[in-house]
């Protein structure tokens, strides 16, 4: 059990690091639906779920359905209808995200490392893993033109939150109706999100938010 | 079964947004006086939660359902009249975004549940994202955006601020309900560092929504763009439901023994908050801007009375009570004033007193009224804290407080004055009506009201509110 934890932890980081890399927004949608699959997954797999309960049994394929089908669905439309293949220009270049994205692995091996927590092993693995994919997220948000990559990085950043809850909070996977009200959130958020995308792609014909600059002080 | 005021207004929502505008606008007023007396009724003791683990009537939430209830009750009548005058792209949207956000504001206000309460406030900024989008502009597209964008971050970081929490009850070895009244039984047990953690990220997270410095940049766009009744709505309520957030954890903070932590915070974020509000709203040229400016700058006043504790708590609830009133109050107004120019801009609006006669008296009595003249409550708020602040000893505080009150006191004043006795080249498109005064009006006329006559039911409330965190009125 425990080495299969490992390699969806590992393929995780790698499509963290793809996302860093990548400038076609569709290969961007394929792997943040990977990437939402292995998130949601991953409760599955830690130790302390020993005994499946049937909220589990039951909350897990929502998660991946909604994470990595319907929310991924609906990006991929959003980016089909403004006919937008790739990111351009972008505020931080890809061969310095993917740096800074090697660096916030180490960085977060070494917060994970100093943080007076007694962790099981593949809890470790799990936390570095969250706080990676989280700061990369935000690294996204910050360093990206368009916004469906901002919105991708947005995911990354819930998706890192849901790793650090499982690593630290586990009571929190236990209450099935709370996880599942986050999760609704989150699916209105990515839809409010692309509804403001494709009306600024067809006020502005980009969905270049560095357009956005008319209010300012 | 007080879950009905959420609920209601939330069914009543969805369902008109299927319908054609004239339901939509019986339906709206029909909810509104229906979650007034509801909540009402949860104040009189004759209703309570039904699903204890996740909603309780915490005086705290009961003050911030009554301010949402009886502003939102108004607002919907203004809105009546306002959407005869506007056209929006699409109004069943508008009126059901507006009651599912009055039903997303008060599961904030009942929620006792860490989890819960996290998913109510990212829920407020999902619904009311559409009501800024409404109002076809590129400026309200680029707000919108802002809006949801920042905000939606800042609560993620609220979410792993509540994760952090649920841990240190982990450590600390306690098996309570993640719910606040539970948790406060138990503060002391919990682990100090990783609460500390916590408070700062839900501080962080729910400061970016509650429009605290320097996570407030969305504000002023977001209130400027949308349209006058949901700019109030954001203003007036929304940022309370924020700050119930903000200080539910600070109690539990208060509770374990690191009051003094967190009321450093407070303060620090409050002062910064007013300082920074105070240099913007200089040059603005936009009066809606303006308004959201005072916003931020009035968020400051309530995280920094909280902070100081005491007395000076008190006078922040009360602050918060007719900070609500009257910006709300003004936002109204200025919906009128912008029906009426046809612009933002204070330059081009002018000689108000014979143009919109009405809308000036209301508009004006409200200026005076936020910058904390009596006999406005913001006024007797202000002079709480201040004497709280001094009874704490904080003098460098309070002098820089007074100092940011005057600063923006003179460059609010300004601009005001421009706009009400200004030279204007405008013709006046939308003359003003009754409909759309007397709600600003009746705003303003409670204010003073609860000034000379507070209910003592209020007070009681106000006084258990702030007897979690050491605060009283003699205090």
């Amino acid at each position: 059990m425990i080495h299969l934890t490992d390699v969806i932890l590992s393929i995780t980081i790698l499509s963290v690091l793809l996302t860093l890399g990548s400038n076609r927004l569709m290969a961007l949608v394929k792997i943040i639906a990977l990437q939402g699959v292995l998130v949601s997954l991953t409760p599955l797999f830690m130790e302390h779920h020993d005994k499946l309960t049937g909220g589990i049994l039951f909350l897990t394929p929502i998660t991946v359905a909604i994470k990595g089908l319907v929310i991924p669905a609906f990006l991929f439309f959003a980016v089909k209808k403004a006919s937008i293949r790739r990111e351009i220009e972008p505020i931080i270049s890809y061969h310095a995200s993917l740096f800074a994205g090697l660096a916030m692995i180490l960085v977060s091996a070494f917060i994970v490392d100093r943080l007076p927590l007694n962790l099981p092993g593949s809890h470790a693995l799990l936390l570095i893993t969250g706080i990676t994919t989280l700061a990369a997220g935000l690294l996204l948000m910050m360093g990206r033109r368009k916004g469906i990559t901002q919105v991708i990085g947005y995911l990354m950043l819930e998706n890192g939150i849901y790793l650090i809850g499982t690593a630290l909070a586990r009571e929190v996977h236990t209450l099935h109706v709370l996880e599942f009200g986050i999760l609704l959130d989150l699916l209105a958020g990515v839809m409010i999100m692309g509804i403001i995308l494709t009306n600024i792609n067809r006020a502005f014909d980009d969905m270049d938010t560095s357009l956005l600059m008319r209010l300012k002080d | 079964m007080l879950e009905h005021v959420f609920l209601l207004p939330f069914l009543i929502g969805v369902i008109v947004m299927f319908l054609p505008a004239q339901y939509g606008r019986a339906g709206l007023i029909i909810a509104a006086a229906l979650h007034l007396g509801l909540t009402l009724m949860g104040w009189m003791g004759k209703l309570s939660p039904v699903t204890t683990g996740y909603f309780s009537t915490a005086p705290e939430g009961m003050l911030v359902l009554l301010v949402t209830s009886f502003i939102f009750m108004l607002i919907a009548i203004y809105t009546l009249s306002y959407l005869r005058e506007t056209e929006l792209r699409n109004e069943p949207v508008f009126i059901g975004c507006m009651l599912l956000f009055l039903a997303t504001m008060s599961m904030v206000a009942l929620a006792d549940h860490i989890i819960v309460l996290w998913v109510a406030i990212e829920a407020t900024t999902l619904v009311s994202a559409p009501l800024i989008l409404l109002s076809h502009s590129k400026a309200a597209l680029e707000a919108t955006w802002k809006y949801v964008m920042i905000c939606s971050v800042g609560i993620a970081l609220a979410l792993l601020g509540s994760f952090f929490i649920v841990l240190s009850m982990d450590l600390g070895g306690v098996r309570v309900p993640l719910t606040f009244t539970s948790l406060n039984t138990v503060a002391k047990s919990l682990d100090p560092v990783w609460l500390k953690a916590g408070f700062i990220f839900v501080m962080i997270g729910y400061g970016t929504k509650m429009g605290l410095a320097p996570m407030h940049t969305w504000l002023p766009d977001a209130h400027s763009q949308a349209p006058s009744p949901a700019s109030a709505l954001l203003s007036g309520v929304l940022l309370n439901c924020a700050f119930l957030g903000v200080y539910k954890v600070h109690t539990l903070m208060v509770n374990a023994g690191l009051g003094s932590y967190s009321s450093n915070v407070l303060m620090g974020f409050g002062l910064l908050s007013m300082f920074i509000a105070g240099v913007f709203i200089r040059n603005q040229h936009d009066y809606k801007r303006m308004l959201g400016y005072s916003s931020i700058e009035n968020m400051g006043i309530i995280a920094f009375g909280i902070g100081v504790g005491g007395l000076a708590s008190y006078g922040a609830m009360l602050h918060l009570i007719h900070h609500s009133l009257i910006k709300s109050s003004l936002f109204l107004s200025a919906g009128n004033i912008m029906l009426a120019y046809g612009t933002k801009l204070v330059n081009k609006v002018g000689k108000m007193p014979s143009f919109l006669p009405k809308t000036f008296g209301v508009f004006f009595a409200g200026f005076v009224g936020i910058s904390g003249f009596p006999p406005f409550g913001m006024f007797l708020s202000e002079v709480l804290i201040i004497i709280g602040a001094f009874r704490a000893g904080h003098y460098w505080g309070i002098g820089f407080f007074i100092f940011c009150l005057i600063l923006i006191f003179a460059a609010a004043s300004r601009l005001v004055m421009r706009m009400c006795f200004g030279d204007t080249e405008e013709t006046i498109q939308v003359e003003e009506n009754l409909m759309r005064v007397a709600p600003s009006f009746l705003l303003l006329l409670t204010s003073i009201v609860l000034c000379v006559w507070m209910p003592a039911a209020l007070y009681d409330t106000i006084q258990n509110a702030i007897a979690m965190i050491g605060g009283a009125f003699n205090g």
